[in-house]
């Protein structure tokens, strides 16, 4: 037999328990509800150390299966389970209860600024199609090197930042700019842009130049910086579009 | 019947992590209409979490590395029951693949002069791990990601199309292949999460790419889609599976809080310097160096300490032998009552090296441990212990080409198996993945080009696969009205507890004894709602796959009465180098009175191939006696030596 199956929890004490309520916006046209968004509420037993993702599955295990989101690695590496949590971005497998206040109802509710298509499922497409307008991909000239290109370790570190996006829409949904406007390229393109604009190795920078130079680019940008707080991945994303910007005008990069 | 959409391409692949993206890439390279069907949203695959790194003997940080120290390794660390065709194939190309990701555009970190930085990881004798900090897997992901964007706006410069050649259907899931009168792939059918919407694939090759079985397991490091697809449609589609008893629990997961129990640290960070300890504060991992190993590792503290800086000179620490290894001394240890107090053993890198330093190495894991677990890495020691990570077992394939026994049927990655035998080292999946990706993909396009005429899907398996797709929502009358997810969690507390790293006979009697319940029960499934982007509905129908799969572990790991990497039998504790030389192989039972939702199937030993001479010739007699009957070497080649 397995030994360690079951912690030994008496040895570390139990784990406070409490109640918390989570309202749900739900959207389901095919319910009797139709297009019409609605508010659930859930109480559910939750553990002191629980994530607003542990909570959810609750609900949707034990009390109502039809409840839908997306979820995948479950620890923030996917990208895949963002979601508005008491009025702010973030991803329900990184978001602690206790961080939260589960003393009130919890709201959760999608993302804001794509189509939802059901309860916190939004349609991710526009948002992939402007990451993909930015030409996301090494841009080179000449012979391919039969090992690797050389790149040094400053070289490298310089888009570190950038290279850390996992693409879950969190800094995107939270810009007013986006918000009012479904054109602009979005925080997310543009941190993209800025992975292969400083990249030593990249010679495509003067074309996503030109393509974010567009008026629904990178001037779009308010600097509220919605975005960087929202980025689950510590990414500073308003810093990154304020470089496409000086690059933009100095052409230095 | 339920309307069904209709697409038709050359290479149909399933899965898009690691595996199905490098195998897609190059049948479109081929010039083959090329379709990438995937369960979750592209880009998010379990692949994303790959952390430690890719190996593959560039020698970019030690010259003395090479194709066949890797080759040796591979070997050792599967205790040499691996398919040696496929370790071969791997070290030799591994090198190629990594450096061909970097001119796709990878990020890696450099070694000072520029070069592919390569880093320490259990079981490879030199750095060898191309790595990312600790995100390798997602930027293996994004960089393939990006490499078919770019593929798609060739095809639109020059067509007009981005979808011409290549299209990714996201959210699709597949449920079943489709076969012609001859037993040939011919396609294969599914639905759109979304919509709910029924939808065939026409293809006369499928690529197999859906990675593991985690899912079946309650404490695991794997994501929602490890749920065996690829394995049971293969086996329904008349493939075989092989080693289905190997399962890799790694030996760190988390253990604490109960919210993340299961959640993966890196390998990394014991490559880096982490120790792992026991309650009483000893480096219980110099008592478990096994006989096969002896030698090889460092016998004391001080030692295994100077490795790090001069490994020239000393050898590695026993914190880094092979994962089956360190988790079962973790077992053994908790077992003991030295074990932390939730469970698990402690690992140690803080009193090891400055805090900034282990923000810099190990950022993902600082944060992972900061914001679940409310632990300061840098301040104290993690608590870990063994969580289920990899299935070594897998379809049966040709390791050139990637083909199954089922024509135009090919498999690669963690789905295949092989490559890894009873235990996969650290940093093998990724190179892997690259390697047989590929290789799949070319061994598709080949297929296709080589065919005479298109295979025929059968009108009959189309109405057959729609209304067991479907069954879900219309219960048998007098059903019990199953819960999905009930049934779910009773299933991986059964795999959990009989199944699991350590395994009796009794326990796994009684495994497939509940399996068996649980296939009764899976028959009287209800869904709530309608087909629109329905939760339970997809658990129901990967029920079927996840208890196929169950059946084929429990089953097998009942047939080895022997102990050996990832398969570890209490009441047959040693290595049988006659068991060596066999193989289980799984394939469904058939028959008429066969169940039509969750087929059974049937576990049957078959011989393993003898190791071609040049390659046993790498290793040392002495080391070949230690996993050999004496009559296997007997050919040995006289004068050889590693």
């Amino acid at each position: 037999m397995t030994a360690t199956l079951e912690a030994p929890e008496t040895k570390a004490g139990a784990i406070p328990s409490f109640e918390v309520t989570l309202r749900v916006r739900r959207y389901n046209p095919e319910s009797e509800h139709g297009e019409e968004s609605f508010w659930d509420e859930y109480t559910v037993t939750a553990h002191g150390t629980d994530r607003v993702l542990d909570a959810l599955h609750k609900i949707k295990w034990e009390h109502d299966g039809s409840l839908t989101f997306r979820r995948s690695c479950a620890h923030g590496v996917c990208g895949s389970d963002a979601m508005r949590i008491n009025g702010r971005n973030r991803l329900a497998c990184k978001t602690l209860l206790k961080d939260v206040n589960p003393d009130k109802p919890i709201t959760v509710e999608p993302i804001k600024g794509l189509p939802v298509v059901k309860d916190l499922v939004v349609d991710m497409e526009p948002f992939f199609a402007s990451y993909r307008e930015i030409m996301p991909f090494l841009i080179t000239n000449g012979n391919e090197p039969t090992k690797e290109r050389i790149q040094s370790p400053e070289d490298r570190a310089r888009f570190d930042d950038t290279t850390k996006c996992i693409l879950c829409a969190a800094c995107t949904s939270s810009c007013p700019v986006f918000w009012t406007d479904g054109q602009y390229f979005g925080p997310a393109a543009i941190v993209n842009a800025h992975r292969f604009i400083f990249d030593s190795r990249d010679e495509g920078a003067q074309q996503r130049l030109e393509i974010l130079n567009d008026k629904e680019g990178v001037w779009r940008c308010r600097t509220t910086f919605n975005c960087t707080e929202a980025c689950p991945r510590g990414i500073e994303v308003t810093k990154a579009i304020q470089e496409v910007k000086r690059a933009m005008i100095t052409r230095a990069f | 019947m339920a309307e069904t959409e209709l697409h038709e391409y050359d290479v149909l692949v399933i899965g898009a992590g690691g595996a199905g993206l490098r195998a897609a890439i190059e049948a479109r390279e081929r010039g083959l209409r090329t379709a990438i069907v995937c369960k979750s949203l592209f880009g998010k695959a379990h692949t994303v979490m790959a952390e430690g790194g890719c190996a593959a003997s560039m020698g970019n940080v030690n010259e003395n590395d090479s194709w066949q120290v890797h080759f040796r390794d591979t070997m050792r660390g599967g205790k040499f029951v691996n398919n040696w065709r496929m370790a071969e194939l791997h070290a030799k190309e591994a090198p190629d693949r990594v450096w061909e990701l970097e001119t796709y555009g990878a990020l890696f970190d450099r070694t000072p002069d520029g070069r592919i930085s390569q880093r320490n990881f259990g079981g490879h004798t030199y750095p060898r791990l191309a790595h990312v900090g600790d995100r390798t897997g997602l930027e293996l992901i994004r960089t393939m990601q990006q490499r078919i964007v770019a593929l798609q706006q060739a095809d639109h410069a020059e067509l007009g199309d981005y979808e011409a050649r290549l299209r990714v259907f996201a959210e699709c899931t597949v449920t079943e292949l489709l076969t012609d009168d001859d037993g040939a792939v011919a396609g294969a059918f599914g639905y759109w999460r979304e919509s709910g919407r029924l939808v065939r694939f026409d293809a006369p090759a499928v690529v197999l790419a859906t990675g593991g079985i985690g899912k079946s397991y309650q404490v695991t490091s794997n994501s929602w889609e490890y749920t065996g697809d690829g394995h049971a449609l293969a086996l329904r589609a008349g493939a075989t599976l092989i080693d289905m008893e190997f399962v890799q629990f790694h030996p760190t997961g988390m253990v604490w809080p109960p919210s993340v129990k299961g959640i993966l640290v890196t390998e990394g960070v014991r490559g880096d310097g982490g120790v792992l300890k026991n309650a009483d504060g000893d480096r219980f991992m110099f008592g478990y160096v096994p006989d096969v190993f002896k030698g090889q590792y460092a016998d004391t503290e001080d030692e295994a300490d100077r490795w790090y800086l001069d490994q020239e000179n000393n050898r590695r620490t026993p914190d880094l032998l092979p994962r089956d290894e360190v988790a079962r001394a973790i077992n053994t240890e908790v077992k003991e009552g030295r074990g932390s107090p939730h469970g698990g053993v402690y690992l140690d890198i803080a009193s090891r090296m400055p805090a900034e330093e282990i923000k810099r190495r190990l950022p993902s894991m600082y944060h992972q441990f900061k914001e679940l677990a409310d632990v300061d890495i840098t301040a104290e020691a993690m608590e870990v212990g063994p969580t289920c990570h990899y299935v070594m077992g897998g379809i049966e394939v040709d390791p050139d080409t990637g083909q199954s026994r089922v024509p135009g049927l090919f498999a690669a990655g963690e789905c295949a198996g092989g490559m890894h035998g009873s235990n996969r080292l650290g940093g093998n999946s990724l190179s892997d993945l690259l390697v047989f990706g590929r290789r799949a993909g070319l061994g598709a396009a080949s297929y296709v080009e080589g065919l005479e005429r298109r295979p025929v899907v059968r009108d009959q398996d189309v109405e057959a696969a729609a209304r067991m797709t479907l069954a879900p929502f219309d219960p048998h009358p007098g059903g019990t009205g199953e819960n999905p997810y009930t049934l779910h969690a009773e299933l991986q507390k059964a795999m959990n507890d009989l199944v699991g790293i350590i395994r009796t006979e009794a326990e796994m009697t009684e495994a497939l004894e509940r399996l068996d319940a649980l296939r009764t029960r899976v028959r009287d499934v209800v869904v709530e709602g309608n087909r629109q982007y329905n939760p339970g509905w997809h658990l129901a129908l990967d029920l079927r796959n996840m208890l196929m799969v169950g059946e084929a572990v429990a089953s097998s790991a009942l047939l080895r009465t022997e102990s050996r990497g990832g398969h570890t039998r209490e009441d047959h504790p040693g290595l049988d180098p006659e068991w060596r030389r066999r193989m289980l192989v799984t394939r469904c039972a058939g028959g008429p009175d066969d169940d039509p939702v969750v087929p059974r199937v049937v576990v049957e030993p078959a011989g393993r191939e003898p190791m071609r001479q040049d390659l046993l010739a790498l290793f040392d007699l002495a080391e070949l006696e230690k996993y050999h009957t004496a009559a296997e070497l007997t050919a040995y080649p006289e004068g050889a030596s590693a």
